[in-house]
């Protein structure tokens, strides 16, 4: 079946408008789409997607986690063997994470990790055929905001599609919610957030907020969020 | 009669939900199954697929051992598995009720769940079965107590795109003429079952 940007798409149709994009001009197919002798054909179920000049990509539903090299994401610490430490980051693989990875990290001044740390790092690695690793420097060698969070808070997984929703600069639920209720948060590219509150109630509740915005549209996001506020309000 | 001349030309109506396991990367309740990637077997340059079929009562047996091969078989025909190195994809099918046309159900649940798990697939697939009664009559779908008067069961999946058989499943005695009008019967009700998982991720994109 042939669609048009904006359809329904589910695998094996076939994208007709990018074969007509002309030769000359570069065009970038993103997640989704593949090129099969002179057509563009679908291969995950979703949103067929167009922005200008000439990008395509399909939005899918999806909850496994493949790695992007400088995505940041939220991991565990499972494992940790000599100098390594094995990261549980959601793929298919643990990454792995060297001790000198981490500001101001020497052979003699180790960092202290533990197992069971949960962690902000960012993919130095990422390929399909090798172990992903991640780093908790930037390039300037400093901290900025990765490394290991706080003992307390709250881990928990969502799908993809939540973390890129909450992100987008147009939801408006951290933005609201973060006015009347002070939190951290550490938000995964892989799906896994990371969040502490006040209180353990206003974390479930910000919890419980995120995890319900993956049906939603933006204004009921709104509405979702003054409600939350004033529930946490009368219980207080 | 003519009720009854309908009746054989139309699929029992589908349902489908998905997200029923909260764990898994992809689950659809058709027939409850969940599909999720894990390294368990590696293969080195492309995913190794694997179903798993759990029957009602007891433990899998040997008929059920052919199911899975034959799920599996289906599902690997579809999935891009050199996009994903390294890696082993598994279908994990429990049956909950048999009213017919299992094997069929099983293949279509295993796509949905595909579906939803958001892996990179060539095409989709449907499966349909279609009985033939013992005074020769091809019928479409057929229920448990229709099944009682077929001598032969057939079931053919196609894929979404040129609709070719991908997979065939029979049981019984046939002539050559009753294959070929089952299977164009087939293929027709395919249609609907496209249009099923068209209509499902629609629901399900709209808030994206």
């Amino acid at each position: 079946m042939k669609v048009k940007v904006g359809d329904v798409v589910v695998p094996g149709d076939i994208a007709e408008e990018i074969s007509r994009v002309k030769s000359e001009t570069k065009c970038v197919l993103g997640p989704g789409l593949r090129r099969f002798s002179e057509n563009v054909i679908v291969c995950k179920s979703g949103i067929f997607r167009k922005k200008n000049p000439n990008t395509y990509w399909v939005d899918s539903h999806q909850r496994k986690y493949i790695p992007v090299r400088g995505e940041s994401v939220v991991g565990v610490v499972v494992n940790k063997s000599g100098d390594i430490f094995k990261v549980d980051i959601g793929a298919s693989e643990l990454a792995s994470l060297a001790y000198t990875s981490f500001e101001g990290a020497t052979k003699k001044n180790r960092p202290d990790v533990k197992l069971g740390d949960v962690l902000y790092a960012k993919l130095k690695i990422a390929s399909l055929d090798m172990e992903p690793e991640l780093e908790c420097v930037d390039s300037k060698g400093k901290q900025s905001g990765m490394g290991v969070v706080a003992d307390d808070g709250f881990l928990f997984t969502c799908s993809i599609n939540v973390v890129r929703k909450i992100l987008s600069p147009k939801c408006p639920l951290l933005k609201t919610l973060g006015k009347e209720i002070p939190h951290e948060i550490a938000v995964g590219m892989n799906g896994k957030v990371w969040l502490k509150a006040r209180s353990i109630k206003e974390t479930i509740a910000l919890a419980n907020a995120i995890l319900a915005t993956e049906y939603i549209t933006n204004e009921e996001t709104n509405a979702m969020c003054c409600r939350i506020i004033e529930a946490l309000q009368e219980v207080n | 009669m003519a009720a009854m001349a309908e009746d054989q030309h139309v699929l029992r109506k589908m349902f489908c939900e998905f997200d029923v396991l909260s764990c898994p990367d992809g689950s659809a309740m058709k027939y409850r199954n969940r599909s999720c990637l894990r390294p368990n077997k590696l293969i080195i340059d492309k995913a190794c697929v694997e179903a798993v079929y759990r029957p009602k009562v007891g433990q899998p047996r040997v008929a059920d051992k052919t199911k899975e091969k034959m799920i599996g078989n289906t599902c690997s025909s579809a999935i891009l598995s050199t996009l994903y190195p390294r890696t082993s994809v598994s279908i994990i099918l429990q049956e909950m009720q048999n009213s017919g046309g299992l094997m069929a159900c099983a293949i279509n649940a295993a796509y949905l769940a595909l579906i939803r798990s958001g892996i990179a697939m060539k095409f989709l697939v449907a499966a349909v079965t279609c009985g033939i009664t013992k005074d020769d009559k091809v019928i479409l779908d057929p229920d448990l107590n229709k099944v009682k008067d077929c001598h032969t069961e057939l079931m053919f999946a196609f894929d979404s795109i040129d609709f070719n058989i991908v997979a065939v499943d029979s049981s019984g005695q046939y002539t050559e003429e009753q294959y070929q009008k089952a299977l164009s019967l087939c293929k027709e009700a395919s249609n609907e079952i496209f249009d099923f998982y068209r209509n499902l991720v629609k629901k399900y994109a709209c808030c994206i």
